[in-house]
Parts: C-alpha cells; structure tokens; sequence
C-alpha cells in the first residue's frame, strides 16, 4: 500500500512545484476531474473492502468517469446551461454514498468484532 | 495485490495527486491581490492623501467661522453674512462673472485646397463633450463657449443636426472657448499633447491656444432646475 500513497504524495509535490495554473475558462473541467478522480479512489477502497475489487474495472472507471464529466461539461457550455452542476451532484452523492459504506464495513470489521469478543 | 495492479494504481494516485495540486494552486491564486507599490509610491499616496487632509481641515473650520459669525452677530449682520455666502455659492457654481488668467482656445476650421466642395466642418456634441472633459481632466476651473457659460448642469446636446450648449446653439466656426485655470500653462501644454487635438483635425479643425493673463467669463444666466435636488438633512 506504501507505493500509491508514495505516488500521491509525487504527484502532489510535481503540482506545486511546477506551478501550474489552470486559466479561469478550463477551472470547471479541472474541478470535475479531480472530482471523479476522487469519487473513483472512495469506490476503489470500498471495492476492496467487499472483496470485489478489479483493476480493470477500477482503470476504466477512474478515466471514464473523468472523460464523461469533462465532456458534460463541455456540453454544458455549449448549451448555455451549467450542466458541469448535474456532475458535480452526481458525483457528490457517491462520494458520500461510498464513504457511508466505507465506514460501515470498517465499523463492522474492526470495532463490532472487538466487542464480540468480550 | 499483484504487482502489475500495483503500479497502476500508483499512476493513478500520481495522476490524482498532480490534479489536486493544480486544482489548489489554480484555487488559491485566485483571490490574492498583490500591492505592487514600492515604498515610495506609498509614501507618495500618503502625501497625497495628508494633503487631501489637510484640504478637507481647512474647508471644515471655513464652515465653522462661518457658523460661529452666523452666531455670533446681530440680526443685519447675519443678513450681510448670509449675502456674502451666497456670492460665494453663485461665483462657484457659475451664476457670476468671473476674471482671472486661462487658456482661450480658438476653434477654427481647416480647408484642403484639394479637396473641391469641402463641407463646412462643424463642432459635433460627442466632440465637445471630449474637449470639456479633458479640459476638466488636466485642471480647467471654469469654462464658457461663445457666450456659454458652463455650469455642472450645462447640457452638450444634438438638436437636429446643431450643435446646442445650454439649450442655445453654439454657432458656427471658428468658436471662441474660455477657460480659466490655476496653471494656465500646463492646461495648454497638456492638451498640446492630447489626442483631442487630432480628432478635430480629422473633422476639418484645429485648434489655436493662447494663454491670457485676463479673461472674463460670462455668467450664466439661465434658471437652475433643481428640481431633482433635495434639502439635506438638518
């Protein structure tokens, strides 16, 4: 597990350091993407917590979900209406939803079975 | 784990790392407003700004003697106060004559010899307009064209196809502006410089300066509509 997180922490640093600033038009985008990238993470760990985990399945959602939104929002200002907010709710709610699940299995596994036991 | 999934995974948190950090970098820049001045353009600013202070003291105690005379005197006295406040009032807003050193500029038109049937050029209001605003701009007092006085409420207007300035029409070329300033020669310098004057020479007119020790503004002797003005409060 050393290795994603050592990863994140990478990617996080080559961020700052190259100092990269998305101009105002494209902020949308970027912020749906990292919305997904997020909402793809929580669904990948609650994955392998209900054992069902599949890297294919977690590769093609991660860029899916991310080409999906962008294009979305895309669309959205094309059409004049702030469909990039129709994302945003979407993926807010799995978010949560995933986290909700996340907790529960962790709650189930570690604290409930301490209590078994005594 | 296996490996291979490993090492995906690791793109994607390389990936979703690099995308948070733009995405804060991108968010946190936003808001910051740099104050770009030196030491010596604050210091500037803050003469400027003292002066400002200054300026402002001085107007407030005026008004305090003012009221303290008020006060103070009896009954005729009061009335001849009250006269001198509003020849005072009269003289700033334009209702009196004024003297004093300027700038009288001479609006006169300019002929190709070229150019067969020229039309005679005329002062449109948009023109105008820009001539006064930039006279005001670099330090004019008081301004009067022709026989105009300008006030604040002086309107600069289009009445089928003549040019009008306090409801009267200005005339023709050349035209005869007055304006008194405190620094006459930098008024003229300044809009020696301006674009101003290339504008009216693309409309077939130049414009002739000269500083004069002596003008005298014509008053302006129009009713003031105030209707729109209320009493303040007191």
């Amino acid at each position: 597990m050393w290795l994603p997180l050592l990863f994140l922490i990478i990617g996080v640093t080559l961020g700052i350091l190259t100092d990269i600033r998305i101009p105002d038009a494209y902020s949308d985008y970027l912020s749906i993407a990292v919305l997904a990238a997020f909402d793809t993470l929580l669904g990948g760990i609650r994955a392998q917590l209900e054992k069902t985990f599949d890297d294919t399945v977690f590769l093609t959602g991660f860029f899916f979900n991310i080409t999906l939104a962008a294009m979305l929002a895309f669309l959205g200002v094309q059409l004049g209406v702030d469909l990039y907010l129709a994302a945003v709710f979407a993926f807010g709610v799995r978010l949560f939803r995933n986290l909700a699940i996340v907790r529960r299995i962790v709650i189930d596994q570690k604290l409930l079975t301490k209590f078994r036991k005594k | 784990m296996k490996r291979k999934t490993q090492w995906l995974l690791s793109a994607v948190f390389l990936l979703i790392g690099f995308m948070v950090a733009v995405q804060f970098q991108t968010t946190s820049h936003e808001t910051e407003m740099r104050d770009t001045r030196d030491v010596w353009e604050v210091r500037e600013d803050l003469k400027i700004q003292q002066e400002h202070q200054q300026d402002l003291l001085e107007k407030i105690a005026g008004a305090d003697q003012t009221i303290e005379n008020y006060e103070k005197q009896s009954s005729s006295e009061q009335v001849e106060t009250l006269k001198g406040s509003i020849e005072t009032l009269e003289k700033k807003i334009g209702l009196q004559k004024k003297k004093g050193a300027g700038v009288e500029l001479t609006i006169r038109p300019i002929f190709d010899e070229g150019v067969a049937g020229q039309a005679y050029p005329s002062v449109s209001p948009l023109l105008l307009s820009r001539l006064f605003n930039e006279l005001n701009t670099y330090g004019a007092e008081d301004i009067s064209i022709g026989n105009e006085r300008l006030t604040n409420l002086s309107p600069v207007r289009d009445v089928n196809g003549a040019t009008y300035v306090n409801n009267r029409p200005i005339g023709s070329l050349p035209l005869t502006i007055k304006v008194l300033a405190e620094d006459p020669e930098k008024l003229q310098d300044h809009m020696k410089a301006s674009p101003t004057q290339d504008i009216f020479n693309i409309d077939n007119m130049e414009i002739v300066f000269e500083v004069k020790e002596q003008l005298v503004l014509p008053k302006y002797d129009n009713p003031l509509h105030l209707e729109i003005l209320e009493e303040a409060g007191g």
